[in-house]
C-alpha cells in the first residue's frame, strides 16, 4: 500500500510539473521516478500520455494558448529523456513521426502550428516545416525522418491542389504507401480530402490529432 | 478632439521628445501613393528600409521569436496592467485610461522586440523614434477610386456619428459563372466604397495551380472586378486585390491601369500573425509605391496564438497594424482580436473577444491615425438568424469603437457560400441604427449583452449557398431569407435600434 502511494505520488509530481509547463521539475520529478525504483514505462504511459488529454481540452476551452503547448511539450520530452534512460533500448517503443506543414504559396500558419504542437504534447516526433513548403520538401523530408505521417495545412482555395501535388509526388516516386497523409486547413472539406485520396481529414486541431492517431493505431 | 490627445500622448511616449508637435496628427489626405509629408525632424522609414533590416537584422530561429514573442507579450500584459475580461464587466471597454495603456503596450512590443521576416529569419529592429514617426507621419484619410466614384476612407472617433465607411463583400471563393454578377450586385449597393476580390479554383475551365496560372487568375480576377463595377454603373468604384496566391508575381501582375488595377485601386498586404512579415508582400508593397497603389492589411491578433489569451492579443492587436503601416504603408487596416478557433466555425466566438476587440480599436483611433475596419465574419452561413446576429453584434460594436465596416464573410468559407449583399446591406442598416439611436460604449454594452444571450446555446450553421438565398439578377434576397432577415430587424428594433 505504501508503494502504491509512493508510486502514486510520484507520478502525480510528474503529471502536475508538466502541466505547470515546468521544464526543470517535470524533469526531476521524472529522475524521481526513475530513483524510486517505478516502472518508467509506467510513468509514460500514466503521467505523460495522461496530462495531455487535459492540456488538448484546456487549449480547447480557452484556459491555455499555444506556447502552453509548447511549454508542455518541452516538459514531456524532458521527462521522457530520464525515464526512456531507465528502459533498455529495445523496450523503447519507436516514437511516430510527423512531417507538417503549409503548402506551397500559402503563408498561413496558425493552424498548422496548433495541430504540430497538440501532436507534439501527444507523444509524436515533430518536423514543422513552416510556410510555403514546396511538395517535394515534403516528400524527402519525409524519406529523410522516416515519417509515419505527412500533415498538409492550407487556408486558401487556390492552394489546395498543392495538398494533392504532394499525394501525386508520392505516387510519382513509389512512396504512397509508405506514409499517411492527412489534410486540413479553412476551405479544406472532408469530399476534398476524399477527392485528393488523403488517408485523413481533421476539421479542427483535434479532430486532426485523433485521425492522426487513429492511423498510426494510437490509443484510440 | 481625440486626434489632439494622441499628439500629446505622443510626446510623452517619446520621452518629452517632441516629435513634430500637433500638426502631426492633422488630417491629411493621400491620392494613391502620393504621401503628404508633414514638418518633421525624425525621418519616416521607407519600405526599403525595412526591406534592408530584413537582410541584415540579427539572425533568429522561427521558434525562439515565437516563444519570445509570447514572453514579451506577456511581460508588457503586466508592465501596463492590461487586465483579462471576467464576466459582469461591460461587454465594451468603458475605461478611458485602458486604451493609453493597451497602446502604449503595443509601441513596447515594437521598440523592444521588433519585426520578424520569416523569409531571411531576420529580426527588423526599431527605435522608438522610427516607430513614434510613422504613427505621426501616417494619414488618417485615404482616397480610392476615381471620377464620380471616388471615395475617402476615413478614420472614425470612439462613439463617432459620422457613418462609416463600408466594403461590402468578396475575401471569399466564388465561381467564375458568378463572379461579375456578384461583383455587380456588391456594387449596386449605394454605400459601398470599394469592393475587394475573390478567390476561385478554376479558369477557362482549367484548375489554377502553379505561378502561370495564378497571375492568369489574378489578372482574370481583376478584370472580372471591373467588369462587375462597370455593369452597376459604378466604373470608377475602388477595388481591391484579393490575392490568389501571395507571390510577388502573382500580386504585381494585377497593376494594370486598362483591365486591372487602377492608382485609386488596392491591394491587400497583411502581417502575418506573431508580428511577421515577409519578401513577396514586401516585394509588391514596394511596386505599390512606385505604381501608385494603396495598401490594406489584415491586422487582426489571433488570441490562443503566441500572444496568448485575450490580453496579450490586445497588444499584438494594437502593434500589428502600425507593423502593416511601418512596413507595407498600409494605412487601412482590418483590426481586432479574433480566436485561433474561429475559422474552424465550431463554436459561436463571444466574449472575451468582443471586449478585447473594443479595447484595440479604441486604441487605435485615440492614439494613431490608422483606419479602423472591423471584419465581420460571422461562423453561420448566409441564410441564416443566426448569421445575421452573429453580423449585427460585429456591427454594432465597430461603430461604437470608431471602425469601419468590411466584407461580412462566412468564418469558413465554401465555394459560393460565404456571402450575400443582403448581409452587407444588413450590416450598414444596422450601423445607421445604431447612430441614430446614439448608443455609446456603455448602452451599447447593455444591448450587445442581450444580442450575445440570444446566440447562447447555439452552434454555428452552415448556411446556404448564395443562389440558394440571393436572386442575383434581380438585386434581393429569397422570400424565405428575407423573413428572416425581417424577423431579426424586428428584434433588434426591440432592443433599442433606430431604423427608419
Amino acid at each position: 500500500m505504501a508503494k502504491e502511494n509512493e508510486t502514486r505520488e510520484a507520478l502525480e509530481t510528474l503529471r502536475a510539473a508538466i502541466l505547470q509547463y515546468d521544464v526543470e521539475a517535470a524533469r526531476s520529478a521524472a529522475q524521481a521516478v526513475v530513483d524510486r525504483g517505478i516502472d518508467p514505462m509506467l510513468a509514460i504511459r500514466e503521467a505523460i500520455a495522461g496530462s495531455t488529454d487535459i492540456l488538448h481540452r484546456r487549449f480547447d476551452s480557452g484556459e491555455c494558448y499555444l506556447p502552453h503547448l509548447v511549454m508542455a511539450g518541452d516538459a514531456m520530452t524532458a521527462a521522457s529523456q530520464v525515464l526512456e534512460s531507465a528502459i533498455p533500448r529495445e523496450s523503447i517503443p519507436a516514437k511516430k513521426v510527423v512531417v507538417i506543414g503549409t503548402v506551397e504559396a500559402d503563408l498561413h500558419s496558425v493552424g498548422k502550428n496548433i495541430v504540430a504542437m497538440m501532436l507534439r504534447s501527444a507523444g509524436f516526433e515533430v518536423h514543422d516545416l513552416g510556410v510555403d513548403v514546396k511538395s517535394s520538401a515534403f516528400v524527402t523530408r519525409a524519406r529523410e525522418t522516416g515519417a509515419d505521417i505527412i500533415a498538409l495545412s492550407c487556408l486558401m482555395t487556390t492552394t489546395r491542389p498543392y495538398q494533392r501535388e504532394v499525394i501525386e509526388e508520392l505516387e510519382a516516386a513509389g512512396l504512397r504507401d509508405r506514409f499517411k497523409v492527412i489534410v486540413g486547413g479553412g476551405p479544406i472539406t472532408r469530399e476534398w480530402a476524399s477527392h485528393i485520396g488523403a488517408d485523413g481529414y481533421g476539421a479542427d486541431a483535434m479532430e486532426g490529432l485523433e485521425v492522426a492517431k487513429r492511423l498510426v493505431g494510437i490509443g484510440t | 478632439m481625440l486626434v489632439a490627445g494622441a499628439a500629446d500622448m505622443l510626446y510623452s511616449l517619446a520621452g518629452g521628445q517632441a516629435q513634430g508637435g500637433l500638426d502631426g496628427c492633422s488630417r491629411r489626405v493621400i491620392v494613391g501613393s502620393g504621401y503628404i509629408l508633414s514638418r518633421r525632424s525624425a525621418r519616416l522609414l521607407s519600405i526599403l528600409d525595412i526591406a534592408e533590416r530584413t537582410q541584415k537584422g540579427p539572425r533568429m530561429d522561427e521558434n525562439a521569436w515565437n516563444m519570445g514573442h509570447f514572453r514579451k507579450v506577456s511581460e508588457l500584459v503586466a508592465r501596463y496592467e492590461i487586465p483579462k475580461y471576467t464576466p459582469g464587466m461591460p461587454f465594451l471597454n468603458v475605461d478611458d485610461r485602458l486604451p493609453e495603456r493597451a497602446f502604449k503596450a503595443g509601441v513596447d512590443l515594437l521598440v523592444e522586440q521588433g519585426v520578424y521576416c520569416i523569409t531571411t529569419g531576420r529580426v527588423v529592429e526599431l527605435s522608438r523614434e522610427e516607430v513614434l514617426a510613422a504613427v505621426h507621419q501616417s494619414p488618417n484619410e485615404v482616397a480610392v477610386g476615381e471620377g464620380r466614384d471616388a471615395r475617402v476612407m476615413r478614420q472614425r472617433e470612439v462613439e463617432g456619428k459620422e457613418p462609416l465607411n463600408f466594403c461590402p463583400g468578396h475575401h471569399s471563393p466564388f465561381t467564375e459563372a458568378l463572379a461579375p454578377l456578384v461583383v455587380k450586385n456588391f456594387a449596386q449597393i449605394p454605400r459601398t466604397d470599394f469592393i475587394e476580390g475573390f478567390n476561385f479554383t478554376e479558369v477557362d475551365g482549367r484548375e489554377i495551380v502553379g505561378m502561370s496560372m495564378e497571375v492568369y487568375a489574378a489578372r482574370r480576377q481583376m478584370a472580372w472586378m471591373r467588369e462587375g463595377i462597370r455593369k452597376a454603373g459604378r466604373p470608377g468604384l475602388a477595388v481591391v486585390f484579393y490575392p490568389i496566391t501571395t507571390r510577388a508575381a502573382v500580386l504585381i501582375s494585377t497593376m494594370d491601369a486598362t483591365s486591372g488595377l487602377r492608382r485609386g485601386d488596392g491591394i491587400l498586404t497583411s502581417v502575418l500573425p506573431d508580428l511577421k512579415i515577409e519578401h513577396d508582400l514586401l516585394a509588391a508593397a514596394v511596386a505599390c509605391e512606385d505604381y501608385g497603389c494603396w495598401r490594406i492589411s489584415g491586422s487582426f491578433s489571433m488570441a490562443g496564438g503566441f500572444c496568448g489569451g485575450a490580453d496579450g492579443a490586445i497588444v499584438e492587436g494594437v502593434a500589428k497594424p502600425l507593423t502593416a503601416m511601418l512596413a507595407y504603408r498600409a494605412y487601412v487596416n482590418y483590426t481586432g482580436v479574433e480566436h485561433v478557433g474561429t475559422v474552424s466555425a465550431l463554436s459561436i466566438p463571444l466574449q472575451p473577444l468582443n471586449w478585447a476587440r473594443s479595447v484595440v480599436d479604441q486604441a487605435l483611433n485615440r492614439y494613431s491615425n490608422i483606419i479602423c475596419m472591423a471584419w465581420v465574419i460571422p461562423t453561420s452561413g448566409p441564410g441564416t438568424e443566426t448569421n445575421l446576429l452573429e453580423v449585427a453584434i460585429r456591427s454594432i460594436e465597430a461603430t461604437i469603437n470608431g471602425a469601419n465596416l468590411y466584407a461580412p464573410r462566412h468564418s469558413r468559407a465554401r465555394m459560393n457560400a460565404g456571402q450575400t449583399p443582403l448581409e452587407a446591406e444588413f450590416m450598414v442598416e444596422v450601423s445607421d441604427a445604431t447612430l441614430r439611436a446614439a448608443l455609446d460604449r456603455g448602452r451599447g454594452s447593455e444591448l450587445l449583452g442581450k444580442l450575445a444571450r440570444m446566440l447562447e446555446g447555439r452552434q454555428p450553421e452552415p448556411g446556404m449557398s448564395i443562389q440558394e438565398c440571393y436572386d442575383l439578377v434581380n438585386h434581393r434576397p429569397k422570400p424565405e431569407y428575407e423573413r428572416i432577415y425581417l424577423g431579426v430587424k424586428e428584434r433588434l428594433a426591440s432592443l433599442g435600434l433606430l431604423f427608419p
